[in-house]
């Protein structure tokens, strides 16, 4: 029993459905025989009809109505009046349309007007509609929370926030089920990735001893493969450092600020440029993005890093344009091949030319990269230029 | 003598970096927890205290705070937690710097030397040099190595930059020759000398918005040095 009162979405739909169409039935039927049809108050003696129930009544004025009076010449007769006896009860309104005297005796070869049969049509469709489309959105609000939810979910646990939450106190028992198992997943999920996070950092944690213990050791051998084991030691600790930033969301937490970017790319070259690498830094002076400037520092650099690793010089163009601040990165180096283009952005993979050479380098650099400019509503994509050697085009929101 | 006291849990690091440190004209004590520093630091006297944020009974920033209200010993913290946060927080709490392991040991080095060299300057003085601090509408964030124009607009300094903006910062209204001025500016593997000085002083005025031609924040006193004319609040 207790099952039959359930609140489920097959019941609500049921009703929906069955009180939009009686209800719509009802009302387009009463207004139509009240106002617009004159009804005395007698009823149609001459019709069996006059007891029917208020089932559904058949289209108005349809000649051959198989529901209209059995034997009687059925063809001219309004479908209404028999069934308003029925209906109201009180007035059962005969099917006078043309003239005022009592049309009920003898069956008259007239039909429903245009006017009144176009407002029972357009009654009828306006609530059957109305009802349709609150009943629609009623019935598939839960569907968009279920997704606004998911895309909230996809989100938070990317960037380390509380998983969303739905109702489950509301709703039909389909919709209360799918959001505790919904619940619960973000939970599990967000349990998952928290672990994960912890893992990483307590490796890098573990890791980060042994390679200062090596670190140290090697200061203390003068040769040749000593300089190389510290020049593996660095690159580890590379490793370890984007995995952390991999694992943590490095630049979530940071607060978007208004960031001079001409002045950014200037600072990194010049640090650059101090230690004898070739690059270079120019632009417009206003360029002014609204970005998080440690997670911008990072992703600069990272870029100019990349140019001087694979292709011996760095040149950085910063653009203000209307809506966005553009910064280009170009090098003189051989390029990526057409086909590897995208796939460089996937982690952990390194261009087949970039293999070969001893250059190191994690293959989580540009991964992170463009992961950390999408967050702030910017792009970075690559292309071979066409005189060659590399070019990453880095566009960011312009601030207002 | 330099002493230094190490504090770290891993037996092995503390031995080669006594040893390393040794060289360098510096008496190492490595204690391996939190229990023992507390104890080694009331009975002696340390000129820099090297401590590790992870240790078996203790947290070094806990004890970095203890230390802090009990003594004036500058203190460098050691972490493997490579995140910007963890060193925030570590500076915060009046660690006067941060080395991430593994660290080149001659960073290390030159770190100690950059924090005795402050340090003898007074206790008074390192004791008010705030996180950050205000001048002519900027506010210079020494942690984050930020500087926020007035229109709030984050200007990125290089590392030669912030080294001269530091000592200006550190001596307003004073006149710096280019020798003071390469003394504050020194850093390991890099050459400071004039010509590098002045570089960085054009590069500065400009990103601060100074004009070359007359200068009013960075001023150039004629055959004396430079004069950061301005207003330094906290």
């Amino acid at each position: 029993m207790k099952r039959l009162w359930r609140d489920t979405l097959f019941k609500r739909l049921f009703i929906l459905m069955w009180v939009a169409l009686v209800v719509s039935h009802l009302v387009a039927y009463n207004i139509v025989t009240r106002f617009v049809l004159d009804v005395p108050s007698r009823p149609p003696g001459g019709f069996r009809g006059s007891l029917l129930l208020p089932s559904l009544p058949p289209t108005p004025g349809v000649p051959g109505d198989p529901m209209m009076g059995e034997g009687e010449g059925t063809a001219g007769l309004p479908a209404q009046p028999p069934r308003v006896g029925g209906v109201g009860g009180r007035n059962p309104p005969p099917p006078s349309m043309h003239d005022d005297g009592p049309p009920d005796d003898g069956p008259r070869g007239f039909v429903l007007p245009t006017g009144a049969l176009l407002l029972d049509y357009g009654v009828r469709f306006l609530i059957i509609g109305l009802a349709a489309w609150w009943g629609a959105r009623w019935v598939s609000a839960p569907m968009r929370r279920l997704a606004t939810a998911s895309r909230t979910l996809a989100r938070s646990i990317g960037s380390h926030e509380p998983p969303p939450h739905l109702d489950e106190s509301n709703g039909t028992v389909e919709v209360r089920d799918a959001a505790h198992v919904f619940n619960e997943m973000g939970r599990e999920l967000d349990d998952q990735f928290r672990g994960r996070g912890l893992l990483v950092a307590a490796l890098s944690h573990d890791l980060r001893t042994p390679l200062t213990r090596m670190r140290m050791r090697l200061e203390s051998i003068e040769s040749d493969a000593a300089q190389r084991c510290i020049a593996d030691v660095r690159e580890m600790d590379e490793l370890i450092d984007s995995s952390l930033a991999l694992f943590r969301g490095v630049g979530h937490a940071e607060a978007a600020q208004r960031v001079d970017v001409l002045a950014l790319a200037q600072s990194l070259c010049d640090d650059l440029a101090e230690q004898g690498h070739a690059v270079s830094a120019s632009g417009h002076e206003a360029a002014v993005a609204d970005a998080q400037p440690m997670a911008l520092r990072r992703v600069l650099s990272n870029l100019i890093s990349n140019a001087l690793r694979y292709g011996e010089r760095a040149d950085v163009t910063v653009l203000q344009e209307a809506q966005s601040v553009t910064v280009i990165v170009d090098d003189s180096g051989p390029g990526i091949p057409q086909a590897q283009m995208e796939r460089v952005f996937q982690p952990f993979f390194r261009a087949e030319n970039s293999r070969n050479r001893t250059t190191g380098g994690t293959g989580l650099g540009l991964y992170i990269a463009r992961d950390l400019i999408r967050r702030q509503g910017g792009a970075l994509t690559l292309a071979n230029r066409p005189e060659g050697g590399l070019r990453a085009t880095l566009t960011l929101p312009a601030s207002r | 003598m330099t002493r230094c006291l190490l504090v770290d849990d891993d037996c092995e690091i503390r031995v080669s970096l006594s040893d390393y440190l040794q060289r360098f004209g510096m008496s190492v004590l490595g204690v391996g927890n939190g229990a023992q520093m507390r104890r080694v630091v009331k009975s002696e006297r340390f000129d820099v205290v090297i401590l590790d944020v992870m240790l078996p009974d203790d947290n070094g920033f806990d004890l970095c705070r203890w230390l802090r209200q009990e003594h004036q010993t500058p203190i460098i913290m050691l972490t493997a937690q490579g995140d910007p946060i963890s060193r925030v927080v570590g500076l915060e709490i009046g660690a006067d710097d941060y080395v991430g392991k593994p660290f080149e040991p001659r960073e290390l080095v030159a770190r100690i030397n950059a924090v005795l060299r402050r340090a003898p300057a007074g206790d008074a003085e390192r004791g008010d040099q705030p996180r950050s601090v205000k001048f002519e509408g900027w506010s210079l964030d020494r942690m984050q190595r930020l500087l926020v124009s007035s229109s709030q607009v984050v200007v990125a300094l290089s590392n030669a930059e912030y080294r001269l903006l530091i000592a200006f910062v550190d001596h307003p209204g004073r006149v710096l020759s280019r020798d003071q001025l390469v003394d504050f500016t020194v850093t390991p593997g890099v050459e400071v000398n004039h010509r590098s000085v002045d570089l960085a002083v054009s590069r500065l005025r400009q990103k601060l918005g100074d004009s070359p031609r007359e200068p009013s924040l960075i001023r150039t006193v004629r055959g004396e040095g430079y004069l950061f004319d301005a207003k330094v609040s906290a």
